[in-house]
C-alpha cells in the first residue's frame, strides 16, 4: 500500500488525497488540466508552480523550462508524480459557449438533445421542440483530451493498440453522463428524449462512432467513413429515457466534419446568391467560401495560440485574464477579466497586445521586438515574449494563407466577398480591428460578423430538419486540400509576417 | 575586398536580386567561386542561422536568406562542378512517406547547401526505396529525413529498417527531424542524430560527415 498523500490546488482552494507516486497527470485531468502535447512533455501547457513541498525536475523539464521558470518552481506536471504538496495552476476553468441565438423551425412533439463534439470543450443543450426552447446546458472538458490536445495526436492515440475503444469509450460516457446532466438540470429526470443530434470535425465523429482512423494519420488524410451513423442509446450502454434514436452527423471531406456543415447550415450561407466565407478559428481552423451554387471547403492547422496555449503566459478567457489591449496616450492599457490582478492572457488580449503593439512600432512587421528585447510587458506580472509573436504569427499565418488560396480557388477576391462569418469562441471575442491589423483576416472591418457557436446552432437545427437534409448539403461542398494547391508554401510564408504599418481606417 | 561584403549583407537580407548581380560580377571579374561559397555565402549563412537560434529571425527571413544563398549559388554551381571540386558531403533528404509537410525539410536542406553540402532533394511522402536507390546512385554518406506528424514519424523507423535490410545502413549516416522528433525517439529508431531545428541540422551534418 502507497503512502497517501495530500495535494492542494491553488487559487481554486480544492484538496486531493491521493497516493504517493500516482501521475499528477491523471490527478489533475480530472479537475480540468490540459495536456496539450498529450502529457510527453514536449510543451509547457500543464506547468505547475510548486507553492509547498517539492517536486524533482527531469531532463525534459529542465528542456522545455527556462532557469527562471524552474527557480520559480514551475514543473511540468505531467512529467512529476504525487507528493505532499501544495500547486498553483497554470491552467484554469475552462471557457463555455452555449448558443442562445433563435432560428425558425417547425414544431415537433418530444424533447431533443444537440450536442456540439468539440476537441477541447463539448456544450451540449436540451431543448423542448415544441416551442424550440433550451431548457438547460451543459459543457465539459473533452475528456479525449489526455490523450492530446489536437487532433492528430487523438489520431495517433487511437490506432495504438486498445486505443481506438478507449477513445471511444471516454467520449460516449462522458456524454451520457452530460445528457443526465441535462435531464436533472431540467427538472426531470425521467423525461423521454425523441432526438440525440451529434456534430463535431472528422476526428471526432470517427472516435466516438468508433471507425478506425488509421487512414487519417498519414497522406492523403482520407476518413475511411465520413457517414452519417446512427446509433439507439441502449446500443451505445446509455440510459436515457425513451432510448431515442442517436445520430453523429455526415462531414465535409478530410478533417472538415459535421460541426463545419451544422455551420454552413446555420447561417444559411448556402441559400444565399452572394458569397460568403465562413470561419471557425479554432486549434483546427475551418474555412468555406461559397454561395448557393457553389462551395468549397479546407482546414488548416493553426496550433493552439488562439486559445492562449502553448503561450508563455498564456490562459483560457477566464478570471485574470487580459482578454484586451487598447492604446491610451501612446502606451498599451490592459482589460483584465473579473477586475483582479492580471495573471495571463488569452487569445483575444494577445491579439489585440500584438496588434497595438504593431501600430505603436514596438513590433516590426517581420515579428521581431524593436528594442531588440525577449519580451514585452503588458501589465506586470503579464508579458508577451517573442516565442509568443512567433507562434501567433504561425496561427495567423495559417489562417490567412488558408482564406487567401481557398477564395483564389474559388474565384473571388476578399473585398468581393459579402460577408465574411467567424464561428466558435475565439472569433466572438477577438476584436476584428486588431485581427485585421495582424492580418488574420484580410477583409474590411464592415464586411466581418462574428456569429458565434454556429455548430451547436446547426446542431439543434437538425432536430428539427427532415432526415437527409444535411447528408444532401454535405455532398454540395467540395473539400480542398489546402496543401496541394500551388504556392501553398509561398503564401504561408508570406502570410507569417505582419501586413505593413500604413493607416488602416477604423 | 567591399564589393564582396555585399555578397554577404545581400544573403543575410533575403537580397536574392542583389545577391545574384554581385555573383555574376564577382565571377566576371575573376574571382575564386570556391572562395565566394567559404569566404562569404556559408558565414552569412552561419549568420542568418545564429540569428534565428537568437529569435531575431523568424521562418520568412531564413525562407528569403536561403532564396538569395540559393540564387548565387546557382551560378556557383556548374563551375565548381565542372572542376570537380568536392562538397562538404552529399545529403539525401525528404520527408518521410504518408507526410507531406516540407516547410522545415526545405530550410534544412537550403542551409545544408549554403554551409556546402550537395543536397538531393527527394521531396514529400518519399516511400523507403526510393530513399535506397538515390543514396546508391548518388553515393551518399547522409541522410535527412522529417515527419512532422506523430503519426507519420514511424515511417522514419520503417526507412531505417530498409536500410539495413538493403545492406546500406554501415554506409550512411542518419539524421531526422519534426516537431515530434525527440532525442529518445531518435535513439530508439537508431538515427545517429536529431535536430529541432534547421540551424542545428547544419552543425549535426557537419559532425556526423567528420564522424
Amino acid at each position: 500500500m502507497s503512502e497517501p498523500v495530500h495535494i492542494r490546488l491553488r487559487p481554486m482552494g480544492v484538496d486531493i488525497e491521493s497516493a504517493k507516486g500516482t501521475p499528477l497527470q491523471d490527478l489533475l485531468f480530472s479537475y480540468g488540466v490540459e495536456f496539450p502535447c498529450g502529457g510527453h512533455g514536449k510543451c509547457k501547457g500543464c506547468r505547475v508552480r510548486v507553492l509547498e513541498g517539492s517536486l524533482p525536475l527531469s531532463p525534459a523539464q529542465e528542456h522545455m523550462l527556462s532557469q527562471a521558470e524552474r527557480d520559480a518552481g514551475w514543473r511540468l506536471s505531467c512529467q512529476c508524480t504525487a507528493d505532499n504538496l501544495t500547486l498553483e495552476l497554470a491552467q484554469w476553468e475552462a471557457q463555455i459557449l452555449a448558443d442562445t441565438s433563435r432560428f425558425s423551425f417547425t414544431p415537433r412533439t418530444g424533447f431533443g438533445v444537440a450536442i456540439d463534439v468539440g476537441t477541447t470543450t463539448i456544450v451540449a443543450q436540451l431543448l423542448d421542440m415544441s416551442r424550440g426552447e433550451v431548457l438547460a446546458v451543459r459543457s465539459a472538458l473533452n475528456p479525449q483530451a489526455r490523450f492530446g490536445a489536437d487532433i492528430m495526436s487523438r489520431v495517433s492515440a487511437a490506432v495504438e493498440p486498445g486505443g481506438r475503444e478507449r477513445l471511444a469509450d471516454v467520449i460516449r460516457e462522458q456524454i451520457a453522463t452530460m445528457i443526465a446532466e441535462l435531464l436533472q438540470a431540467a427538472g426531470d429526470p425521467t423525461r423521454t428524449v425523441t432526438d440525440v443530434v451529434l456534430v463535431g470535425n472528422t476526428v471526432m465523429h470517427n472516435l466516438f462512432c468508433g471507425v478506425d482512423v488509421t487512414p487519417l494519420s498519414y497522406y492523403p488524410f482520407e476518413p475511411v467513413s465520413l457517414a452519417t451513423v446512427e446509433f439507439t442509446a441502449s446500443g451505445l450502454g446509455w440510459e436515457v429515457p425513451g432510448d431515442p434514436p442517436v445520430r453523429f452527423l455526415a462531414g465535409i471531406g478530410g478533417f472538415v466534419g459535421s460541426d463545419v456543415l451544422a455551420g454552413v447550415f446555420a447561417t444559411g450561407m448556402h441559400e444565399r446568391a452572394e458569397t460568403r466565407v465562413l470561419v471557425d478559428l479554432g486549434t483546427n481552423g475551418e474555412i468555406v467560401v461559397g454561395n448557393r451554387d457553389r462551395m468549397i471547403c479546407a482546414s488548416t492547422a493553426a496550433g493552439p495560440a488562439f486559445e492562449g496555449a502553448r503561450i508563455y503566459m498564456g490562459m483560457r478567457a477566464a478570471t485574470g485574464a487580459v482578454s484586451a489591449v487598447r492604446i491610451e496616450q501612446n502606451t498599451l492599457v490592459c482589460h483584465v477579466l473579473g477586475n483582479v490582478p492580471p495573471r495571463g492572457i488569452c487569445g483575444s488580449g494577445l491579439v489585440d497586445a500584438v496588434a497595438n503593439a504593431l501600430r505603436l512600432g514596438l513590433i516590426r512587421a517581420g515579428g521581431r521586438f524593436e528594442d531588440g528585447g525577449s519580451s514585452l510587458t503588458l501589465a506586470a506580472p503579464v508579458k508577451i515574449s517573442q516565442t509568443d509573436i512567433r507562434e501567433l504569427q504561425l496561427a495567423k499565418g495559417a489562417i490567412a494563407a488558408g482564406i487567401r488560396l481557398l477564395t483564389r480557388e474559388f474565384g473571388v477576391e476578399p473585398p468581393a466577398v459579402h460577408e465574411v462569418l467567424l464561428a466558435g469562441a475565439f472569433g466572438n471575442y477577438v476584436d476584428t480591428g486588431s485581427a485585421r491589423r495582424i492580418g488574420l483576416l484580410p477583409f474590411a472591418a464592415e464586411q466581418i460578423q462574428p456569429s458565434g457557436n454556429t455548430a451547436l446552432l446547426g446542431a439543434k437545427m437538425a432536430l428539427f430538419a427532415p432526415a437527409g437534409t444535411f447528408d444532401a448539403l454535405a455532398k454540395r461542398i467540395a473539400h480542398v486540400s489546402l496543401s496541394e494547391l500551388e504556392g501553398f508554401q509561398d503564401i504561408y510564408v508570406d502570410e507569417m509576417i505582419f501586413p505593413g504599418g500604413e493607416p488602416e481606417t477604423p | 575586398m567591399e564589393d564582396l561584403q555585399k555578397l554577404y549583407d545581400a544573403i543575410l537580407t533575403g537580397n536574392a536580386k542583389v545577391s545574384k548581380e554581385v555573383t555574376q560580377q564577382a565571377l566576371a571579374a575573376g574571382s575564386d567561386p570556391q572562395a565566394l561559397v567559404q569566404k562569404y555565402m556559408i558565414p552569412a549563412m552561419d549568420e542568418v542561422g545564429r540569428r534565428y537560434e537568437a529569435n531575431e529571425y523568424f521562418v520568412p527571413e531564413l525562407l528569403i536568406s536561403a532564396r538569395a544563398m540559393k540564387a548565387s549559388l546557382e551560378l556557383i554551381r556548374p563551375l565548381l562542378a565542372a572542376r570537380g571540386a568536392e562538397p562538404a558531403g552529399r545529403v539525401v533528404i525528404g520527408t518521410v512517406k504518408g507526410d507531406l509537410h516540407d516547410i522545415g525539410k526545405n530550410l534544412v536542406a537550403a542551409m545544408l547547401e549554403g554551409a556546402g553540402f550537395e543536397v538531393i532533394d527527394l521531396g514529400v511522402d518519399v516511400p523507403p526505396e526510393k530513399f535506397i536507390a538515390a543514396l546508391n546512385e548518388k553515393k551518399a554518406n547522409l541522410v535527412a529525413m522529417s515527419a512532422l506528424l506523430t503519426t507519420t514519424m514511424n515511417s522514419m523507423k520503417t526507412t531505417i529498417e530498409a536500410f539495413k535490410a538493403a545492406g546500406i545502413r554501415g554506409n550512411i549516416k542518419v539524421m531526422i527531424g519534426g516537431a515530434p522528433v525527440t532525442e529518445k525517439y531518435a535513439e530508439e529508431i537508431g538515427a545517429d542524430g536529431y535536430s529541432t531545428n534547421a540551424n542545428g541540422a547544419v552543425a549535426l551534418a557537419r559532425k556526423l560527415v567528420a564522424a
